[in-house]
């Protein structure tokens, strides 16, 4: 049996996350017998970190195709700073992390497997201040931490992938047909959102994180608040709303979550000036 | 100068007072709030506020917004506000900036006034893998030494804090 065809068969397994075969009874790909198969390779169905790198990196890589990066090299490296920063403070810091500014005017931000993370430029103009930026990636960084949307391609891309599978086993198994293979469920997944409990839980992460980075937690609520005064409809923040609870929703946890427990956290840095300089051409300019 | 354009620039200059300066943003109280002297729980109630008073927002710092109501300034929690429409960060963005631009129409929220280019559900599905851009993302990256070095200089002092459950409740065994 060709090792790599093994592995690839493996793969698809466990990126099904089927439990002990289930489900699989009886199913070929490439002559293998993937319910024997995923019974044998159980361990597999926890996707290992080196696979979930990879994955991200198609994952990042088809987002990116949607908007490219924007040319400003400083403050592509500021928000890497200030993102690295926050994630050094979350459970997965020797993540190979990487932040990026993409050239659009839409206001939203996204993370994919692997500790990968995307931030518009029309989000760094809604934000006043780094303590704002901070929450946002915080959230985002939540995301990487808690696997979200890893697992809602595991669960969610189930048929399509053991179909793409089968093609990617049958064809000799190269890892980044793998990657190409995951182009479709990584549109529909980010076009339809997570559940709204991973956004809720990033957002009760995302207020933590910015504190243990030593920012003002009230970064993210003031983000959100700024998110709830532009009318949903508009252009702008359409995938953002249609892929997340109401901002007064979010809000509202955030309030029962702060309470006044969080006020001992008020001190923390905004770093406006820094992030006004950093980010004054975005503002100037809507290129 | 006479007695009655006197009075009319009184009455001009007690207005500007009241309004909200060009620019500023506005809000709306969520619930009943106390206007508090400084930003502590415990500090003097200047003045209760209404449920749908209207503030200008003067700062923030933590869970407080410094705002003023009718010539009135102090700290209400943000949390208990609402930002106006009008008020959207879009809105901070110069109006000139066009194609592509920001405008507000005179009395409504701030719309875009052309298509928003990228990272819409449009685009996402048209996506082609850009592998290249994957390339130019990964050059930019900041190593964790290079993080703590600018948390340093910043400072950015580094806190133990817990996560929180959706009871507000904080999680044993966190960071």
């Amino acid at each position: 049996m060709n090792l790599r065809t093994l592995s690839m068969a493996a793969c698809v397994v466990a990126l099904c996350g089927c439990q002990g075969g289930q489900g699989l009874e009886g199913m070929q790909i490439a002559g293998l017998d993937v319910g024997a198969l995923s019974k044998n390779l159980g361990g597999l169905r926890e996707i290992k970190e080196p696979e979930e790198i990879q994955m991200g990196q198609g994952v990042a890589e088809t987002l990116l195709g949607a908007s490219p990066v924007a040319s400003d090299p400083e403050l592509q490296r500021y928000v890497n700073t200030v993102g690295r920063w926050v994630a050094q403070q979350s459970e997965r810091p020797a993540l190979p992390w990487h932040f990026v500014v993409n050239d659009s005017d839409v206001v939203n931000a996204a993370a994919t497997p692997g500790g990968n993370i995307i931030v518009t430029k029309g989000m760094l103009r809604s934000l006043r201040n780094e303590a704002e930026l901070a929450g946002v990636l915080g959230h985002e960084i939540a995301h990487v931490v808690r696997k979200h949307h890893l697992n809602a391609i595991r669960k969610g891309a189930f048929v399509g992938l053991l179909a793409q599978g089968a093609q990617v086993a049958a064809s000799g198994s190269q890892s980044a047909e793998l990657v190409n293979a995951l182009v479709g469920p990584t549109k529909e997944l980010y076009a339809r959102g997570l559940d709204k409990s991973d956004e809720y839980e990033a957002d009760r992460m995302g207020i933590v994180l910015a504190a243990r980075a030593g920012y003002d937690a009230w970064g993210l609520p003031n983000a959100i608040q700024t998110l709830a005064t532009i009318k949903p409809d508009d252009n702008a923040v359409k995938l953002l709303f249609k892929t997340h609870p109401s901002p007064s929703s979010r809000l509202e946890q955030l309030a029962t979550v702060m309470g006044s427990d969080f006020d001992a956290y008020a001190s923390g840095a905004q770093n406006s000036e820094r992030y006004l300089r950093v980010t004054q051409r975005v503002r100037l300019a809507l290129q | 100068m006479n007695q009655r354009l006197r009075r009319v620039l009184g009455v001009c200059l007690a207005a500007a007072w009241c309004l909200p300066a060009a620019g500023a943003e506005t809000g709306t109280l969520l619930r009943n709030a106390d206007l508090k002297a400084k930003p502590f729980l415990d500090a003097d109630t200047l003045v209760k506020l209404p449920e749908r008073a209207p503030v200008e927002v003067l700062s923030r710092q933590g869970p407080w917004m410094q705002v003023r109501h009718q010539g009135k300034q102090g700290y209400v929690r943000m949390l208990q506000v609402r930002l106006d429409l009008s008020d959207t960060a879009l809105a901070r963005a110069p109006a000139a900036a066009s194609p592509g631009g920001i405008s507000r129409p005179s009395g409504g929220a701030p719309t875009v006034t052309t298509g928003v280019r990228g990272f819409d559900e449009q685009a996402l599905m048209n996506a082609e893998p850009a592998p290249e851009q994957f390339k130019l993302m990964v050059g930019y990256a900041a190593t964790a030494e290079q993080a703590a070095q600018f948390a340093q200089t910043t400072p950015l002092t580094a806190r133990t804090v817990p996560y929180y459950d959706t009871a507000g409740k904080p999680i044993k065994g966190g960071k």
